[in-house]
């Protein structure tokens, strides 16, 4: 009984193990498109990401909610390419990288 | 049974575990190659060229990224600022409160507000001010002038309004990207320098068939980004050089690098984004510029609509707002209470301001105070009244004779040039 008890809680402490994957994998990936696939790196400061560019806002600087990066990703803004509207990123791409950058600017 | 069945639910999560952790270890590794790449470019043997040919940009010199916090919590370009004055959207985007407006007529250097499409180019970018360059074509004899050769050409000094398109973005309802400016992306400036006429005059005139003066900036150009999406060229109607003018000071001092330093174009009465910094051009041409900023971008248009079929953000529009009292400025004590703010006429002189302390019903005429500047800079106004303890909504409605501000925003997919009089009003509390 005591046994069933103890596996009981590292079944549901896995279950939590199992969502913070999904994330993780995300971040991973957001973290690659931020960088290599999209070039966001090149405009914007993210400490999380080791970028120093200096076109875009700082991205240290400012909180940002998921649904803003998103927007502001897909339809671009100034120089920033619309990376949603002129298909230069799929949604699922977009998506992730805004879950990227949410998750770590102003962090 | 059971206990087997969570021995082997929890064997599989154990092998997930392995990996997260093996995922953990790529992330550190995407990072590490990414700085790999970095110092690769910057030593010139390496670009990122999976990012160039995606979004068609080029990786920056890391001796461009001037902007990070300086001591006071501001970007280090404007570490000379008063914090205190400021909002700070983004280290792009810095706004000053409105209360740190309207206590002098010309508005400090220190609380202007920031906005810049570019990152502020550096004294080592800039180089000897004097040197500086600017070329003049679309005239009969095209010319290049250094600064120092302007200076020589003529002089002269103007108070003009510089307001971004999008102050008052904050107000719209509907989600617009980009800074959400309430009244502070503007200020009441003195720019010295030379008329654009002079300098027009100098080369003989202006072509006969030119119907635009088109400016351009070159910060763009230690980005290496491509100048079509990236240089900030404005064209406006012709007319616009006789009141223009090139300014290399601003409010008695040197143009600071942060506001377009050391030579800026000054289009009176027109929106901040047409007073091009870093200008390293002048043309009179017959078509307007076919970069992003002037075909495609700062365009009002319909909610959901864009294209260059709508009208560029040219002349302001009418507008006022009150800079005292606020809720920013405390609780407001029952008794004579001085209601202040700042009017301007947009192209035209501003002839008249009411203020109204309950949400528009009524209005009052306001008092204009102070030296009159000329029509493209903005008149301070006080109308002086007694309040008993209560909620009051404080509004003004500036006039130039011809134009007075509506009631409401005009809709816009970007919310540009806000002057509707409901939004830009305060709530206070009388005690």
């Amino acid at each position: 009984m005591k046994i069933s008890k103890f596996l009981l809680i590292i079944f549901f402490f896995t279950l939590n193990i199992q969502n913070s994957f999904s994330e993780d994998d995300k971040m991973s990936k957001g973290l690659e498109i931020f960088n290599e696939v999209a070039g966001c790196a090149g405009c914007h400061i993210l400490k999380a990401a080791g970028s120093e560019g200096n076109v875009g806002p700082n991205l240290d600087t400012v909180s940002l909610t998921e649904d803003y990066v998103k927007e502001m990703v897909t339809y671009g803004l100034g120089v920033m390419p619309a990376y949603g509207e002129e298909n230069i990123l799929t949604k699922e791409q977009i998506d992730i990288v805004s879950f990227y950058v949410a998750n770590t600017a102003g962090k | 049974m059971i206990e087997k069945i969570f021995i082997f639910i929890f064997l599989i999560f154990v092998f997930f575990g392995i990996v997260i952790i093996d995922l953990e270890d790529h992330m550190k590794k995407t990072k590490q190659k990414l700085n790999l790449n970095r110092r690769n470019f910057l030593s010139g043997t390496a670009t990122l060229a999976s990012l160039a040919a995606t979004a068609s940009i080029v990786p920056i010199n890391i001796s461009n990224a001037n902007h990070k916090d300086g001591s006071k919590g501001l970007p280090s370009f404007i570490n000379w600022k008063d914090r205190n004055a400021l909002i700070v959207h983004s280290d792009k985007g810095i706004e000053t409160h409105r209360s740190a407006i309207g206590e002098s007529l010309i508005t400090p250097n220190r609380n202007v507000y920031i906005r810049n499409n570019m990152p502020t180019m550096t004294d080592s970018q800039i180089g000897n001010r004097n040197n500086w360059k600017v070329s003049i074509e679309g005239v009969k004899n095209p010319k290049t002038f250094t600064l120092a050769q302007l200076k020589k050409l003529g002089h002269t000094t103007v108070a003009t309004i510089l307001q971004c398109s999008g102050n008052g973005r904050g107000f719209f309802e509907h989600k617009v990207r980009g800074s959400q400016w309430k009244t502070g992306a503007a200020a009441c400036v003195f720019w010295t320098g030379v008329p654009v006429k002079v300098v027009v005059d100098a080369c003989g005139g202006i072509d006969r068939d030119a119907v635009f003066m088109t400016s351009a900036g070159i910060d763009h150009e230690p980005t290496g980004l491509d100048p079509k999406k990236a240089m900030v060229e404005r064209s406006v109607p012709k007319k616009v050089y006789q009141d223009a003018m090139l300014a290399w000071e601003m409010n008695g001092v040197p143009l600071p690098n942060a506001h377009g330093g050391p030579l800026r174009m000054v289009t009176p009465g027109y929106f901040g984004i047409n007073n091009v910094k870093h200008l390293g051009k002048v043309a009179f041409t017959t078509k307007e510029s076919s970069v992003k900023y002037m075909k495609s971008s700062y365009r009002i248009s319909p909610i959901g609509k864009k294209g260059s079929q709508y009208p560029s953000c040219w002349e302001m529009p009418v507008k006022s707002w009150i800079t005292r009292p606020t809720n920013e400025t405390g609780t407001v004590k029952s008794g004579k209470v001085q209601i202040v703010g700042v009017a301007m006429g947009g192209t035209k002189k501003v002839r008249s301001v009411k203020v109204s302390i309950d949400g528009g019903k009524s209005w009052k005429r306001a008092k204009f105070i102070g030296p009159d500047l000329g029509k493209y800079a903005w008149r301070q106004f006080v109308l002086e009244t007694t309040l008993s303890s209560g909620n009051y909504n404080i509004a003004s409605l500036a006039s130039n004779g011809s134009d007075k501000q509506p009631e409401l925003r005009m809709e816009n997919r970007r919310g540009y040039a806000h002057n509707g009089w409901k939004d830009h009003s305060v709530n206070i509390t009388v005690v």
